[in-house]
């Protein structure tokens, strides 16, 4: 199982993570992955300096932004599921 | 048991007018509470005048305990009289009652007022006086907790003459849409509002006459305690959070950092949930032991904007929220349950947050905007910076 946990505090929301949310509730959806993939959302992990939305895959940081989310699925959770 | 009197009242404009006829005058000493709605003769900047005078002259007068014969002679000796007409003349109804619910209703030409107890409506035992010619109706009042008084203009009797009902809706028809249509809990300014809105609705939103519910309601006391943000002096967290969490009421924590703080402080865990009923307000968080977790800025943001929609006099939308948004579920918190609000207002700096319009300028406007707010809504408000 992987867990991956996205930010939803203040600067992230501004930032975009309603939209990295859905969008990643999208793709794990469609990619029937809902089984090895745990989405949660967090308050705020101290990090609003990033550039991009704070998510965690297990205890990795990555710094999402809404229009990468594609890209990040594939590279990082995708891969990882693997 | 301590009680606590809540008023509120809502206002329909007669179709085309600027000025409302009606006039509602509220005072609060904070153990005797004065309410007055006055009508006055005709409609626009007379009728307003009229209206005006009465209800602040009544209000005046009988908030200092003065009696109401001298109050009437006060008003008919004052007030203008109408060079079409002749007369000077408002109507008014004005409730004077303490915190334990014990006063007088005092009626004049205004139809009668209602008492909602147990749910149901039901009618007060009236007592004639003829002062000055004039028939004044005199109740003596003994309220309960959750009694409800409600007061109106003949705009709710009228409401849909000539438009979608013959001869507008009685009184009888008034008491039994408010029996099908309150709720247990249901605030004085929600059921203002809901008798208001169901005559628009008759005047199918063009009404005939400036039309005026105003309510009363004696309740419980119901204290709510609020924490905004991290306080200045980081080492000394748990003393302020144990402050916070020490006081009797309900418990909110409005913040990201401010519920990592609490939650580490009752070893808890947040948990954030990920709906977003309401695309503009971050979801909300839970911790076990605190009644709402919801993110800071944002969130108070929105309910700002909620709290000028639920003073407005003129603004018709249920004032019980049924929205599952942090900011919605706020507002039903502290505008509709609470009777006292306390504030802890942290001051400390997140330095990612300057320069974006979530910083700490933002959040002390808003609460001083929210603050003011809610006293206008007549809650006791407390506000302490740390």
């Amino acid at each position: 199982m992987v867990k991956v946990t996205v930010c939803i505090g203040s600067s992230c929301h501004l930032k975009g993570s309603r939209q990295v949310v859905e969008e990643l509730q999208y793709l794990i959806n469609k990619h029937d992955l809902g089984e090895s993939v745990e989405l949660a959302g967090t308050f705020c992990m101290g990090k609003c300096g990033e550039n991009g939305v704070s998510v965690t895959v297990d205890d990795d940081y990555y710094a999402v932004k809404p229009e990468n989310v594609l890209d990040f699925f594939n590279d990082v959770v995708v891969k990882k599921v693997k | 048991m301590e009680l606590f009197l809540e008023t509120g009242y809502t206002s329909l404009n007669k179709k085309g007018e600027e000025l409302c006829g009606d006039k509602v005058e509220q005072f609060s000493d904070g153990k005797h509470t004065t309410v007055v709605l006055a009508d006055g003769l005709g409609s626009g900047v007379k009728a307003n005048i009229l209206a005006t005078l009465t209800s602040k002259i009544l209000c005046t007068m009988i908030s200092n305990d003065v009696g109401i014969e001298e109050c009437v002679e006060t008003v008919v000796q004052t007030l203008p009289v109408c060079k079409v007409r002749g007369v000077a003349y408002a109507t008014f109804s004005v409730v004077h009652v303490d915190d334990e619910g014990k006063g007088w209703l005092f009626e004049f030409d205004n139809p009668e007022a209602i008492l909602i107890r147990d749910g149901k409506c039901g009618n007060f035992d009236r007592k004639e006086h003829n002062i000055l010619g004039k028939k004044v109706y005199a109740s003596r009042l003994a309220l309960k907790p959750d009694d409800t008084i409600v007061l109106m203009s003949d705009g709710v009797i009228h409401a849909g003459i000539g438009m979608l009902l013959n001869f507008g809706w009685l009184r009888g028809d008034v008491m039994k849409y408010l029996d099908e249509h309150h709720e247990p809990g249901m605030t004085a300014r929600g059921v203002a509002c809901l008798l208001a809105g169901a005559c628009n609705d008759l005047y199918v939103g063009e009404p005939g006459d400036d039309t005026t519910v105003a309510a009363v309601r004696i309740r419980e006391v119901s204290r709510v305690r609020l924490m905004v943000g991290p306080p200045v002096e980081k080492d000394r967290d748990d003393f302020y959070i144990s402050r916070f969490l020490g006081g009797e009421g309900k418990k909110i924590v409005c913040g990201g950092t401010s519920s990592q703080i609490v939650a580490r402080y009752l070893g808890e865990k947040v948990s954030a949930s990920f709906e977003f009923p309401d695309k503009d307000v971050p979801p909300i968080g839970y911790i076990k032991g605190i009644d709402l977790t919801t993110e800071g800025v944002l969130t108070l943001r929105k309910l700002l904007e909620l709290s000028e929609a639920y003073l407005s006099s003129s603004d018709l939308s249920p004032k019980h929220s049924s929205k599952k948004d942090g900011a919605s579920l706020l507002a039903n918190m502290l505008f509709e349950e609470a009777t006292h609000v306390t504030f802890f207002v942290g001051q400390s700096i997140n330095a990612a947050h300057q320069g974006l319009p979530i910083d700490i300028t933002m959040k002390l406007k808003l609460v001083e905007s929210l603050t003011e707010n809610l006293k206008k809504m007549g809650k006791v408000v407390e506000v302490n910076y740390d």
